[in-house]
Parts: structure tokens; sequence; C-alpha cells
């Protein structure tokens, strides 16, 4: 273990340039210092749930009282309500309208009948919602997390074999350590090096490891993963992720139960919710189940094509069709509204302020995981290391913000298969400059190691170091010779380094050779089951849920690591500011228009409404006295 | 304005002894921590015990002739099980046995071939974990011991703490044998 470490700090001192943290903390004060941000956000994200409440109300509210009314129609023309009632509606809708007189051509009006006003609009909508939430959390406690263990494949480590033996150890002492009963462990048998906790509370959490993780990392940086996600455990972090899912989860049951009059595709996902809410729970096939609906609920929030575009398409004529359109058109002003208004504000306001808060529980989780190991370069090396390749966890989708990196799928670079492996390692090798043996760090075997030492390489060589530069440039000759398909992948150093220095033709080149690549890749996607299949909860938020990798270590290196990373100049730093400043007038402007935009919207919805049920009101009551 | 008085009088009193409840409460918990951390450590200890006689046995038909080794742990083993329940006796039992451990584990790196087997190997990681469990045994009993500590003589906690009978807990510190043993090379 000190080996390693030792090897550690032989590799950063040849590299020569180590970020160091000019402010010290411990690990305490760390903890500290994100559980206090943990309430500062809360109450951001409580703020943004309010904020995308209030429009979303306004839309759905009438809905309420439409449907309501409609329903009182009907009950009326065969059983005559009492004349009270009739009263009390009007008397509801005469508040409304001195609500919306305020709201819209500022009318002066008695605060008491104002507030009973904003009620009467606010309320229906808030209590839907609210009873949505609950049924949405009864239904995914009760599923537990069967369901994603199904979809992820896992299986228990074999205690025979001593990396697996290795992982559970881990898992246990990291749970001594933290005074916490230890987790149940499960192994998924993928491609990517990645890691979660998944439950929907500390009770019935699992640790969910992938194979390549256990394979990849030294016990040191395992143990800061499992330290990682035990610390997450049992600071709680479960029950705010399942949160997080379940907001996301509402809005995608609203929009559905919306557009279920109007599609068979929402239909039956408001079947499946029924079903495995009535009878389905315990067995593993509801669970799968609560899972699956999960993750159609959860797409609904994005703006895709569904069933109401279906419903009102041009291509299909018909006289009734027209007919039936015209009836039903007010339908499509409101759901386009619930849908815009949804989309902007998890996109914009609730989506980021759950991202952010999130980040600040990573970090906690960092902190802490450095108070249980006392090692914070184990952990900081564990993370370094999952970054450099997409931690891809095929069925992992559903829930991508509870991993330890992104399990998003490979854009950036392809995973070389065993024999290509093998063509840069020999590679590698010959590149090795004989003249200078003793000042590079001999040839490790570990593929792992390779890489790091590529990279460091790499650095220098675009810093200006002639010899690194020729090392790099024999290796991709060497390469070339073996295999050239697979040296097409990767750009021309030389070509890099001469577009750096403003060479056109070496940039033209450069755009060349990243195009034809990304096709292979698309081509190579579209072959992949699944390859195409967007995660849902990032897809709902403009920020992403997993903090940015220089930022933990950083922060880690403040409790004492000693990670390898580059330090941005400050220069780099003011452009930025400089170009923000430039263009936040912009997305001012972009803002107020998307705000105009749904204020038009559940306008036009609502007058649409009125004058649809003044119509069926009227011919109800006609009706009702012919 | 006799009653607005005694009323704030009243409310102020409520609370004190809500205030006071609620700190004898959390008092009380972080006691139960402590003692439950010190449970922990009892039972990794026992863990061990029970794990070293199938080390000795898988590898001692790979080294005849290393007998000392071997008798060293055996004794170290037997004299920690025979400790008892005094926390110094024990310290001082189970950092002898500590010790006895690492020179069995030195002993194994002479051998190659002994590494390479494969049950020899998962032994080694049994007990590299199990030596792991009773140090952050330790560790959480020492994190324990703090807030415990800090919780029960910080101001104004302090006042009461004794009347009730909170007294500060002990850190499990190293014994003078571990850091005798200790060699700092520079």
């Amino acid at each position: 273990m000190e080996g390693a470490s030792v090897n550690e700090c032989a590799k950063v001192a040849a590299i020569g340039q180590r970020y160091l943290p000019r402010d010290r903390e411990s690990f305490f004060d760390a903890q500290r210092r994100n559980r206090r941000a943990t309430w500062r956000l809360s109450a951001l994200c409580a703020v943004a749930i309010v904020l995308m409440g209030i429009p979303l109300a306004l839309i759905v509210t009438p809905l309420v009282y439409a449907a309501m009314l409609i329903g009182a129609d009907v009950i009326n023309y065969f059983w005559p309500l009492p004349a009270a009632f009739w009263r009390l509606a009007d008397e509801i809708a005469r508040f409304g309208f001195v609500a919306l007189g305020w709201l819209l051509q500022h009318k002066s009006a008695d605060p008491q009948a104002l507030a009973v006003g904003a009620a009467v609009m606010l309320l229906p909508g808030v209590l839907l919602s609210g009873s949505l939430w609950t049924v949405i959390s009864v239904l995914f406690r009760r599923s537990g997390v069967g369901g994603a263990l199904l979809a992820l494949n896992a299986r228990e480590p074999n205690q025979a074999e001593l990396k697996e033996l290795q992982l559970a150890d881990v898992v246990q002492e990291m749970a001594i350590a933290a005074g916490l009963p230890a987790p149940c462990v499960m192994l998924v048998d993928s491609a990517g090096a990645n890691a979660a906790a998944i439950g929907t509370s500390a009770a019935d959490a699992r640790i969910i490891v992938s194979r390549r993780l256990v394979d990849d990392l030294n016990r040191d940086e395992l143990e800061g993963v499992c330290a990682h996600l035990i610390a997450s455990i049992g600071n709680g972090d479960l029950r705010i992720a399942f949160r997080i899912t379940a907001v996301f989860e509402t809005c995608g049951l609203l929009v559905t139960i919306i557009n279920s009059p109007f599609g068979p595709q929402s239909r039956r996902v408001l079947w499946r919710i029924l079903r495995s809410g009535l009878w389905g729970a315990g067995r593993d096939g509801g669970m799968q189940e609560a899972a699956a609906v999960a993750d159609l609920l959860a797409r609904n929030v994005t703006l895709d094509a569904d069933d109401i575009d279906r419903f009102f398409d041009p291509a299909k004529k018909s006289r009734l069709r027209s007919i039936r359109n015209f009836i039903f058109f007010p339908i499509f002003f409101t759901n386009f509204a619930i849908k815009l208004s949804l989309w902007f504000f998890s996109s914009a306001i609730l989506g980021p302020s759950m991202a952010l808060l999130w980040h600040t529980r990573q970090y906690l989780a960092d902190a802490s995981a450095v108070q249980l190991t006392r090692n914070p370069d184990g952990l900081a090396a564990a993370l370094q290391k999952l970054n450099e390749e997409p931690g891809e966890i095929p069925g992992g989708d559903w829930a991508v913000h509870l991993f330890v990196v992104s399990p998003k799928h490979s854009g950036t670079a392809a995973v070389p298969d065993a024999r290509q492996r093998q063509v840069l390692a020999q590679a590698w090798a010959a590149s090795e400059p004989r003249t200078a043996a003793a000042t590079t760090a001999p040839v490790p075997a570990d593929f792992r190691a390779m890489q790091s030492q590529f990279a460091a390489t790499l650095r220098a060589a675009l810093g200006g170091d002639a010899q690194a530069m020729g090392r790099i440039r024999a290796l991709y000759q060497s390469v070339a010779a073996a295999d050239p398909a697979f040296a097409a992948q990767f750009p021309n150093p030389d070509d890099v380094l001469s577009a750096r220095q403003g060479n056109a033709a070496a940039i033209a080149r450069l755009l060349a050779s990243h195009k034809t690549g990304s096709e292979r890749q698309s081509q190579g996607q579209s072959q992949a089951p699944n390859a195409e299949k967007p995660s849902s909860i990032s897809a709902v938020s403009m920020l992403g849920f997993h903090p940015s990798l220089k930022r933990r270590l950083k922060r880690l290196a403040r409790m004492g690591a000693h990670p390898d990373i580059e330090v941005t100049s400050r220069k780099a730093w003011i452009v930025a500011f400089v170009i923000s400043l430039f263009f936040a007038p912009f997305a001012v402007l972009l803002v107020g228009l998307f705000l105009l935009l749904i204020a038009i919207m559940t306008m036009t919805s609502l007058t649409f409404l009125v004058v649809w049920l003044a119509f069926i009101h009227k011919a109800f009551t006609l009706l009702g006295h012919g | 304005m006799q009653i607005s008085t005694t009323f704030i009088f009243i409310v102020i009193a409520a609370a004190a002894l809500l205030w006071i409840v609620a700190a004898f409460n959390r008092l009380v918990t972080l006691r139960n921590g402590v003692q439950n951390a010190w449970a922990e450590i009892d039972v990794q200890l026992k863990r061990r015990h029970d794990l070293i006689p199938n080390l000795v046995e898988t590898v001692r038909g790979y080294m005849q002739h290393e007998r000392s080794v071997f008798e060293a742990v055996t004794q170290a083993r037997a004299n920690a099980i025979a400790a008892g329940s005094n926390v110094h006796q024990r310290s001082t039992a189970e950092s002898a046995l500590t010790a006895a451990l690492g020179g069995l584990f030195a002993v194994v790196e002479n051998y190659p071939q002994l590494r390479a087997v494969e049950s020899v190997q998962l032994l080694q990681e049994q007990l590299t974990s199990t030596e792991n469990r009773v140090a952050y045994a330790r560790q959480f009993y020492n994190d324990e011991v703090m807030k415990y500590n800090t919780a029960q003589s910080t101001f104004p906690r302090n006042l009461f703490a004794g009347l009730f009978g909170f007294s500060s807990a002990t850190m499990f510190a190293g014994s003078d044998g571990d850091r005798a043993n200790m060699q700092v090379k520079i």
C-alpha cells in the first residue's frame, strides 16, 4: 500500500506540476460546510418547486374545475342537484374572476377576496400534485430496489475469488468505520468501471459495483470508492435522491394523466401504474414493472412527441376527425402549455437547483469518505481513474445521479479491445527512447498505468517538450504500421502540434479525421442495442448531476490528497467572466421570451377552456329544461 | 401587567426545561453510541481470534522449519483470549498478537511459492481485512468518544452533565508497546 503512494509521488514529481491548495481544511470542517450548504440549497429547491408550481397550478386548476363542472352537469341532467350547489359554484367562479382581474388588469380588489381568489385558483392544482406525489412515493417505496437489481442483472460476489472477496471485505470494513450495518454488495459484469449505492433509504441500501472497477482499482482506491458510497448512505443521500426522482416522476404522471383521454400509450402507462399499485407489489415482476414505469414517466417531462401529437396528426384527414379536433382543440393548448412550462422550469430552474443540491451531497460524501479511510489519496486516485473512461453500465439509465461517476454512453473515446490494447502496449514499449532511459519510468505491465503515463507524456509534448513529442510520434507510427485502421481513430500528433501553432491545413486535416472517427462511432452505436436511449434524469436538467472531477479533486486536495491536476491560469478565468458578462443580457432576454410564451399559452388555454365550458354548460342547461 | 410578566416567566422556564430535556437525551444517545462502538471492537477482536488457527493450519505445511513464528502467534492468541475484560491488559495482549501476526506476514513474504497459492492469498486477504476491521472499529470508537466528550464538556451542557452522571469517556490509544516498536527513519 505504501509502495503505491510512493510511486504516485514519484509520478507527480516527474510531471512537475502539482496542484497545491492555498487553504487546507479538515474533513470535519468540510462536512460542516457542506451540511450548511445542503440547507441553503434545499431552500433553493423549495423555492424552485413553488416557482414551478404556480404556473402549473394555474393551468391544472381550470382543468379540475372543468372536469367537476361537466360531471356536475351530467349528474344534474339525471338527478337535479340542489340550487345551493350552483350558488356555491357561482361564488367560486366569482372569486376566481376577482383574482384574474387583479392579475391581468391591475384592478384594485379587497385583499380578503383576493386571498380567497388565489386559493380558489391554486388549491385544486396543489392538491392534485400533492396526491400524485404521494401515489408515486408509495408506489416506488413499496417496490423497493428489486426492479433496479433485475434491470442491472446484478449478482452476489463470489467469496472464493480474491478480488471479489476483497470487495466484500472492503465494504464490511467501511461499514464498521461508519458504524452502519453493512449494506448488501452486488456485482455487475459490465464493460464500464462504475459503482452506485441504490435503495430508498439506509435500511434497504445496496451497493452496486461493476466487475471492471474491482479489476482496475487497487485496495486503497477500492476503499475510497466504497467509503464514498457508504458515507453517502450514512448521510441519508438515498432519501434525497428518492425525492429528486419522485419530483420528476410526479411531473411525468401529471402529463400522462392529462394525455390519457387522447392516446393509448398514456392509458397503458396509467394502467400499469394502477396494476402494480394494486396487486403487483412484492413480486419480482412488480418491481421490474415499477422500474419500467418510472422510466416511462420520467421521459414524459421532455419535449418529445407523444399521444397528443398523434391525436392531432394533420396528416390523417377526414370530416369526423376535423370535427373532433375542433371540439378538443383547447386541450391541445393546455397540454402544450403544461409541457412547455414543465420543460422550461424543470430544465432551467428546478433541475439545476436539484443538481446543485446533489453536488453538495457528493462533496459531503467525499469529505465523509476521507473521515472513514483517513486516506484522501485513495479516493482521489480512484476518481481520476474512473473518469478516464466512460463508466457505462447497461440498465443504469434510470438513476444516473446515484453512480460515482456519470454512466454516460461512450461519446469521447472508444474502449480498445484486447488486441488493440496489445498493439498499443507493444508500440509504447517500442517508442521508449533508448538514449534517455534513465529519465523515463520503465514500461509498466498494466495497461491502465501505461495510459496514465501516456497522458503525462502527451501533456508534456503539447507543452513543448521535444523529447516527449518524439516519443508520441514514434508511438503513432508504430501503431499505424501494426494496425492502420486502429491508428486512423487517433489524430496525427504532428497535425495536433502544428494546429496549436495555427497551421490552417493541419486544422482542416484534424477536422476531417475527427468527422470520420465520429461517423465510425455512430455506426458502431447504431449496431449496439439501446445505444441511443437517453438517460432520463440527466435529460431534464441543464446542469449535470455529477460535480466536475476537477472540483472534487481540488476539495480532496484541501483535505490532504495529492491529485495530479492542471491548474487553470487566472487569465482564462477573466476571459470566461467577460464572455459570460457579454452573453448574460441575451440569456435574460431568452428567459423572458420563454416566460412570455408560457403566459400567452396559459391565457389562450384558459380562454378556450372557458368558451368550451360555457358551450357545454349551456347545452346541458338547455337539454335539462327541454 | 402582572399576568404578562408571569406568562413570560413561564414561557422562559418551559423553554429552559425543554432545552435540558433535549440536551439530556442527546447526551444519552451519544453515550450509547460510545458503548456500541466499544462493543464493536470486541466483536472484531473475537473474529480475529477465531480466524488465526485457520491461517496457521494453512501455511504450516509449507513452512515446517519456521516453528518459532507459529508458536509466537499461537501463544499471543492464547494470551489475548485469556486477557479478560481489563482494558489495559487486553490492549497490551492484542498489540502483542498484532506484532506476532506481522512477523508471520513477513515470513510468508519470503516464500514466493507460498504467495502464489490461491488459498493462502485468500487467507492473507482475510487477515488483512481483519486487521483493518479492528483498526476501523477503534477509529469509529474514538470518533464517537470525541463527539460525546465535546458534547458533555462544552458550555452550557457541562453545567449539568456532571449532575446527571455523564463523565468523559477515554479514547482507545495505542499501547506503550506499540509506540516502542515504532522506528522513525529520517
